[in-house]
């Protein structure tokens, strides 16, 4: 029998019954539906948080901090773990490796318009400044400024700043107002000898203005792991620092055994970054292995989307459950059908119809259930779908507050591969639905064609 | 000449609880091209049963069905539908038209199954209705349509496939006796002019008589074998054969 021909018998038989046909359908609709809904929740959820973290930062990034658990090693181990120079080249020497910042971190003290604040100045290469998101009007520090210039977080202008009387809160803007900024006093003198002029000079806070270089995007209410600090680019801040502290090179410097400080950096923190998302693990647990501590927002995004991947689940599984239902009803109302037309069954065999298309015939009725359960349940998903994107967005503020995410993203997200899986599980388990069915009237006997009742 | 239709020492045993009911207790025939068969005999003495397992409807207890040659018996059901399908035409007595299509489409029905395209099929439906007289019925649905249009129908159904042998089960049991007439005249014209065979069931010795030869059948036996002398076809197999056709009479 010729496929079309299967396929035109199948859509008049559904045609007969018309209600039956469209209560079953409906089945199908709201499974298919509530599974789309519910999956399409999962993964909004999950793009959101991808959305979230990335806006924290880059997910490509690894933050690495020297151990402390190794407090035992001896002074070449130590010096072996120490975020310095030499182990900036060793990380960027490593595979996956696509740049190595270290961050060269000073706290200070900042006065404007009678306000203070305290933050920190963070000296970090070209790479990181340019992976930065400034305001339109601000540009990055140049490499081989002669001054230094600062990049300001954007949450230092809006929360950090304190009256110094009231305690009230005052925002800045660093083009129009004068920052006072001053530089902690070293607590590294030089032996008492040598306790004369340079550490005079920074005991009376001389207090410096350094030129506005640029702004983080974002306003009041956004926030990141950069926004509270300010940034420079790391070799003009140690050019800067040199002036100040001298031989010192920093404010509170590591000293050798002897007293003496040490005459190279040793970084708070050094950040690597790795060419793929994907790849961050591996780097990772090779910095891990060398000794240091580290950590990265891939590393949480990855627990987080497996707490969430389970989420997912119990969602899927709670639309699964409603399109199980409607399976079932595809089967009884096939089954029915069945019993009603075993006469006619009996006759198609009589004239010479092969089983296999008369079980053909059932399966395409039963996926012509499921195919049209499914496109018109997803035309209802996508309908509810944009409903709880409407709701959730600025439009509901109540609700997305109450769901928890409000910026950015929307709750429910249907990519296409959701939608052609939605259609196309929906026509198996229609065909799954109708197949005991379909094989029980393959089998049926001739005979009921003969008998007369 | 050789017999199209081969039956040897055919039973069929009903068990019904621990009883056995003989439907069938051993016929022997020959049927041949161009024959038309009746077979007759009081309500209960097999004569459907024996039909069935003619169209291999049902199987046989024991015995052998040979028709062109192939054992009926031995194959399994999907060969059972495509031998159907090939070779077998089939009117029912309550005319069996499928409700959902009208004439023309039930018409054309058995040779859909052939996956026969639209228009040919059409073409020959249209061809068989004209024949039979009811080529101005085409569109109309089974029942918006009399039991002899709908018979008429059926007819034109067992004949689109150009088939070998017809199986009538009682044809004209839902008719009255006018529309009877014509309905058995129209079959016996067709089994003559396009040179068929008939096996037809009836308990009506009347209706028995428009046949070629009947085949008198009580209680699962063959009990007599009556030819009507003036059939041409049963003339013509005497003058080839120097006998008349096989048939085993047995029992009461
Ligand atoms: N499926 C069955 N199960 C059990 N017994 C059956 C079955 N079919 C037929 N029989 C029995 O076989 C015998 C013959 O039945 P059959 O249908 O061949 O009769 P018939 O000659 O066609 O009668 P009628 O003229 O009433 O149609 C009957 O006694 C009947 O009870
Ligand atoms: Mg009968």
């Amino acid at each position: 029998m010729r496929l079309y021909d299967l396929f035109k018998l199948a859509l008049s038989n559904l045609k007969r019954r018309k209600t039956r046909t469209f209560l079953t359908i409906l089945g199908v609709v709201i499974g298919t539906a509530s599974i789309v809904v519910m999956v399409s929740l999962g993964l909004g959820m999950s793009q959101m948080m991808l959305k979230s973290y990335q806006d924290e930062g880059s997910l490509t990034m690894i933050r690495v901090y020297e151990s402390y658990e190794r407090n035992d090693s001896s002074e070449k181990n130590k010096q072996l773990t120490e975020l310095t120079d030499d182990n900036v080249e060793r990380f960027r020497a490593l595979d996956h490796v696509v740049e190595v910042s270290p961050a060269l971190d000073v706290s200070v003290s900042a006065k404007c318009n009678g306000a203070e604040s305290d933050f920190t100045i963070r000296g970090v290469s070209q790479y990181y400044l340019s992976q930065l998101k400034l305001r339109e009007c601000g540009e990055i520090p140049k490499k081989d400024q002669n001054e230094l210039s600062l990049i300001y977080g954007n949450q230092i202008l809006y929360n950090s700043f304190y009256k110094t009387k009231t305690y009230e809160s005052m925002e800045i803007d660093p083009y129009k107002d004068t920052i006072f900024l001053t530089f902690p006093a070293s607590d590294y003198s030089e032996k008492r000898s040598n306790s004369d002029s340079e550490s005079d000079t920074v005991k009376k806070q001389k207090k410096y203005i350094i030129p506005v270089s640029g702004i983080l995007s974002g306003g009041k209410d956004d926030w990141s792991e950069n926004s509270y600090n300010a940034y420079a680019d790391i070799d003009t801040l140690k050019k800067f620092l040199r002036k100040l502290y001298k031989k010192a090179l920093v404010p509170a410097p590591r000293t050798t055994k002897n007293g003496k400080a040490y005459t190279y950096y040793v970084y708070d923190t050094i950040y690597v970054f790795v060419d793929d998302m994907n790849n961050v693990k591996e780097v990772q647990k090779q910095l891990a292995d060398m000794g240091f501590s580290v950590n990265s927002n891939m590393e949480w995004l990855e627990s987080a989307q497996q707490q969430l991947g389970m989420v997912q689940m119990v969602l899927g599984g709670i639309g699964g459950v409603s399109l199980l239902v409607a399976a079932i009803g595809i089967m009884n109302t096939m089954m029915m059908s069945i019993y009603e037309r075993t006469k006619e069954i009996g006759v198609m065999k009589v004239l010479g119809c092969d089983m296999s298309d008369i079980r053909n015939m059932f399966l395409f009725e039963s996926g012509i259930i499921g195919l049209m359960g499914g496109i018109a349940g997803l035309m209802v998903s996508y309908l509810i779908s944009f409903i709880i994107n409407f709701l959730t967005s600025d439009n509901g503020e109540s609700v997305s507050m109450f769901i928890g995410y409000s910026e950015g993203g929307s709750l429910s997200y249907i990519p296409l591969w959701l939608a052609a899986f939605a259609i196309i599980f929906a026509i198996a388990v229609g065909s799954v639905a109708g197949y005991v069915p379909a094989v029980r009237a393959m089998k049926l006997s001739p005979l009921a064609a003969i008998r007369n009742e | 000449m050789e017999p199209l239709i081969k039956v040897r020492d055919l039973y069929k045993i009903f068990n019904i609880g621990s009883n056995k009911v003989y439907a069938l207790n051993g016929v022997s025939f020959d049927i041949y091209k161009g024959e038309f068969i009746a077979i007759v005999g009081t309500s209960g003495s097999g004569k459907s049963t024996c039909l069935n397992m003619l169209a291999g409807l049902e199987a046989p207890s024991k015995g052998v069905i040979q028709i062109a040659n192939k054992r009926i018996d031995r194959m399994n059901e999907a060969q059972l539908v495509r031998f159907r399908r090939q070779n077998v035409g089939f009117i029912f007595q309550s005319y069996n038209l499928i409700p959902s299509m009208n004439a023309i489409e039930n018409v054309a029905m058995p040779l859909m199954f052939r996956g026969v395209g639209h228009e040919e099929r059409m073409k020959a439906a249209k061809h068989y209705m004209e024949l039979i007289g009811i080529g101005d019925q085409s569109m109309h649905m089974p029942n918006q349509m009399s039991g002899g249009q709908q018979q008429r129908v059926g007819i034109a159904r067992a004949l689109v496939i150009d088939p070998q042998i017809i199986f009538a089960d009682e044809p004209t049991g839902n008719l009255d006796s006018h529309t009877t007439a014509d309905v058995l005249d129209l079959m016996k014209r067709i089994v003559s002019e396009e040179q068929r065979t008939m096996v037809m069931v009836t308990h009506d010795p009347h209706i028995a008589s428009w046949a070629d030869r009947q085949l008198k059948v009580v209680d699962g036996h063959i009990v007599e074998t009556v030819i009507n002398e003036s059939s041409p076809i049963e003339i013509k197999i005497k003058e080839e054969n120097g006998e008349p056709p096989f048939c085993e009479v047995t029992g009461s």
